[in-house]
């Protein structure tokens, strides 16, 4: 990324003291935190070289004590906006009035990479209460220098420095550099802190009042003079996997309204004044389409083994075949998982205006990466990134599918066909069908040896799965081995509210009840011998007390189980469940879950608590419920029906817990993990309650009328 | 099909607007009204983001075509609820309990609490459940939405009571 004199010079609002911020995670804190550049704001070059790319976040202090803040990263619901409100006004002690939050503008913020994986809140949140640290540090040396008082007699205070001992600012942080960058370098997993008083704001949403008036815009409520609605047809199978053979678009271009129906990129596209001329047009369009030859995607298991490469070594630890031989008990199992989606409520939607006659373009984008939106619509239009804008506005969720954003550079394609602006909604179907990114589909093969005492000596995993890779490091093993393959499918895939720690740790979880039913223990006082980390075991207690674990009914028809994960060496927990099943119709009811969590210092205890409860509903989706259903090349799930998301109905009262586990270090996110053990507390709830192991998600009424009559 | 005039009474005022009579009733707020508050999330009823009260019952606005809304019915969308300076109680509830994440599902989740508060002022948890059920949110925030409706009811009853 380069950075324009242009983009500088809107940053900093004409004048100011920018600080420049690296999050650099992972390396060694640098004593020499930071460098003063008086740079040349004439100069593009003198500009670009200061500002290069690893300094991805902008800090300004401007005039009047008003602070402007650039992050590429946008507004997912995470509550990012939200914790860097909290985190800036308290840091630089500034009233919220004085605070600009500026998300997403590939103008006018530096590239900060994908919002994703938890890192916003992670990284970014936590980064910029570190950054904070850094600039009242750099503003009290330089009002010692400027005042000639020492350090020592200096405090920071009210957005200025002043004489400790005083109340009275003698130097604004505007005063104290105005025109200059400082570059700070800041490793978010640490910090010199130790002070409580930004953590657990419990501040409200910064969004709320919008939200709840429906101000919000959302991109597709912008409206750009002269705007065109734009669809595609949808296509009768797997778009990877058919042709258009021919068209006749007579009828659908005679619908009033539509200025547009062609073929484009083998796809029909509309382009008309109102959505609903779009609808109509697409309807009237006359298609054939060609008909696969293979119907390969029925037998997932089948197809996964025979399409597997050995992709990646993992986890090996010892010898794993010599510990499974001295074991004293040896259990082998398969797991399989289906393929999910994000659904997001809002669907992928853009906005896309052409200008200086096809030489520029703005792109307003429902995007988790503005800039990787702007990289694409460059690449198709064949015009440099750097006269293309795309604003991302916050988004109606996410959850992974919104990283890549096809629909950036659709809307700018069709907006240059038909010579206006052009605001491309893709209709539900479009979301599941042509660019649903789905959640991968894995087949898992673990095999455990147990000593007699109920000791794991042994572990080996194979799993077969189409894309990145993640597993879990929950117990004390002492011989390990996992392998991962890749088996290429035809589906466009994505993370979904949390990577492939999903599938892994729902076949473990399950497994390890396994084992330990095996071996006859209680799987909670089986974990509790096995587990790597202390905290597990005081998570696993927390859970068992607040579910009455050592009281509950553990069949028939009703069960408490329970689940661990970690996510990432930094982000701990434990859930557990409690299931009823009714034996007559196979459905599964959710009556509790209980889940205890480590995740470090917890910044605003509303955000993560709603967050929190967010996961353990996606938890309840993937046990229970959905599925894209995959019919030879037809995807049968298509709507909001037929692929069943949680309801007020599916959802059970949650206790949540936070460990009192206040450090000194970062805080971890937590929209993602508790999705993980829910799933496996759920699978072992309902074996307790049913006697009956369900090897594959999700656990349907299907599923388990079928066991049922079966045994 | 040619374009008809319609008098539409949205948040307490008619607005006349010349549009084909089987645009839904959702694409003529948002882009005739400019009242987007009203979402678009599946286009066939399922999810709720679209719901607007129609004489006080709330409807899928997605799904009514603009000739099936009668001369005088009162349609009252987000936008005629509370304002940003001076919310309504429902609305400070969803704020003070955090009940959403990315929003986008909120307007119609405060619609139809908003009917169903109207035609039962005291509603149990389970008549919450079952009258919200057909609003979904895909960040999950069900449980925050029904501590925001209980909070609500709880302080509408201690005013009676006062």
């Amino acid at each position: 990324m380069s950075v324009s004199r242009r983009q500088f010079l809107k940053a900093m609002g004409g004048a100011g003291l920018l600080y420049a911020v690296r999050f650099a995670p992972g390396s060694e804190p640098q004593d020499k935190t930071y460098d003063v550049f008086p740079m040349d704001i004439d100069d593009d070059e003198c500009v670009a070289a200061i500002l290069d790319i690893d300094y991805s976040e902008w800090i300004v202090l401007g005039p009047d004590g008003k602070v402007s803040i650039f992050t590429g990263r946008t507004e997912l619901g995470q509550g990012l906006k939200t914790v860097l409100a909290a985190v800036v006004t308290q840091g630089l002690e500034i009233p919220q009035g004085k605070l600009t939050i500026v998300q997403g503008d590939t103008e006018l913020c530096p590239d900060d990479g994908p919002t994703t994986g938890s890192s916003a809140t992670k990284y970014v949140g936590w980064g910029y209460w570190i950054a904070c640290e850094k600039i009242r540090a750099d503003l009290i040396s330089r009002a010692s220098r400027s005042l000639g008082i020492p350090v020592s007699e200096l405090h920071y205070r009210n957005g200025g420095v002043g004489r400790k001992g005083t109340r009275n600012v003698l130097k604004g942080a505007f005063e104290l550099g105005s025109g200059q960058v400082v570059k700070l370098s800041v490793d978010p997993r640490a910090s010199s802190s130790n002070d409580k008083t930004y953590v657990d704001l419990g501040i409200p949403n910064v969004n709320a009042k919008k939200i709840v008036t429906g101000k919000l815009k959302y991109v597709g409520d912008l409206y750009i003079p002269g705007v065109l609605y734009a669809g595609w047809l949808s296509q009768p199978y797997h778009p990877k996997q058919t042709v258009l053979k021919s068209t006749d678009l007579s009828a659908a271009r005679a619908i009033p309204g539509v200025k547009m129906v062609e073929v484009i990129g083998g796809r029909v596209a509309v382009v008309a004044e109102r959505y609903n001329d779009v609808l109509k047009s697409l309807d009237a369009v006359n298609a054939e389409w060609s008909v696969p030859q293979r119907s390969e995607i029925l037998q997932l298991e089948e197809e996964s083994r025979s399409r597997a490469e050995l992709f990646e070594v993992k986890e090996q630890e010892g010898n794993v075949d010599a510990g499974l031989a001295v074991s004293d008990l040896v259990v082998s199992e398969t797991y399989t998982t289906q393929y999910t989606t994000q659904a997001p409520m809002e669907t992928d939607t853009a906005i896309a205006r052409m200008e200086d006659g096809g030489k520029r373009a703005t792109v307003w984008a429902s995007s988790q990466h503005p800039h990787r939106a702007r990289e694409i619509v460059s690449k198709f239009l064949g015009i440099p990134e750097s006269s293309i804008q795309v604003i991302g506005m916050p988004l109606g969720g996410g959850f992974g599918g919104k990283t890549s954003n096809p629909v950036t550079m659709e809307a700018a394609g069709l907006a240059r066909f038909v010579e206006a602006p052009v605001k491309l909604i893709y209709s539900r179907k479009d979301q599941f069908q042509l660019r649903g990114r789905f959640k991968a589909a894995c087949v898992i093969d673990l095999t455990t040896g147990v000593s007699a005492n109920g000791k794991m000596m042994a572990r080996k995993i194979d799993i077969i799965h189409d894309m990145g890779f993640g597993t879990t490091n929950t117990y004390t093993i002492p011989h390990t081995l996992t392998n991962v393959y890749h088996a290429d499918w035809p589906f466009k895939r994505a993370v979904s509210r949390g990577t492939s720690f999903v599938q892994t740790c729902f076949a473990v979880e399950s497994h390890v009840d396994m084992v330990a039913a095996a071996l006859g223990i209680d799987p909670l006082e089986f974990r509790r011998n096995n587990v790597r980390f202390q905290a597990f075991v005081s998570l696993l207690d927390v859970c068992a007390e607040m579910i009455g674990y050592y009281n509950s009914q553990q069949g028939p028809n009703s069960g408490v189980g329970m689940a661990i994960v970690n996510h990432g060496g930094s982000q701990l927990g434990a859930v557990a469940a409690e299931v009823k099943v009714n034996p007559s119709t196979g459905k599964v009811t959710v009556k509790k879950i209980c889940g205890a969590f480590d995740i470090g210092t917890v910044i605003n205890r509303n955000t993560a608590t709603v967050g929190i409860r967010g996961a353990i509903t996606w938890g309840i989706g993937y046990a229970l419920y959905e599925e894209i259903i995959l019919n030879g090349h037809r995807t049968e799930t298509e709507d909001l029906m037929a692929y069943h998301i949680p309801r007020f109905s599916d959802i059970p009262p949650v206790e949540i817990a936070f460990l009192d586990n206040y450090q000194p270090g970062s805080p971890r996110g937590c929209g993602e993990m508790p999705v993980i053990p829910t799933i496996g507390a759920i699978a072992n709830a309902v074996y307790r309650a049913i006697g009956v192991r369900f090897y594959s998600t999700p656990i349907t009424p299907e599923k388990v009328k079928k066991a049922l009559q079966g045994a | 099909m040619a374009k008809q005039s319609f008098t539409l009474n949205v948040n307490g005022k008619d607005h006349r607007v010349r549009v084909e009579p089987d645009e839904p009733l959702l694409w003529v707020l948002r882009d005739n009204l400019r009242l987007t508050g009203s979402k678009f999330g599946c286009g066939v009823g399922i999810c709720g983001a679209c719901s607007v009260l129609i004489d006080g019952v709330a409807r899928r606005s997605c799904c009514i075509q603009v000739a099936n809304v009668s001369q005088g019915q009162k349609i009252i969308t987000i936008e005629g609820l509370g304002t940003l300076e001076n919310l309504l109680p429902l609305q400070k509830a969803f704020v003070d309990y955090t009940a959403f994440c990315c929003g986008f599902c909120t307007p119609g989740m405060i619609i139809t609490a908003t009917a169903l508060l109207a035609r039962n002022p005291s509603p149990s948890r389970e008549e919450i459940i079952q009258a919200m059920d057909h609003n979904l949110c895909r960040c999950g925030s069900y449980i925050n939405i029904i501590e925001a409706i209980e909070s609500f009811v709880k302080d509408q009853r201690g005013e009676k009571s006062e």
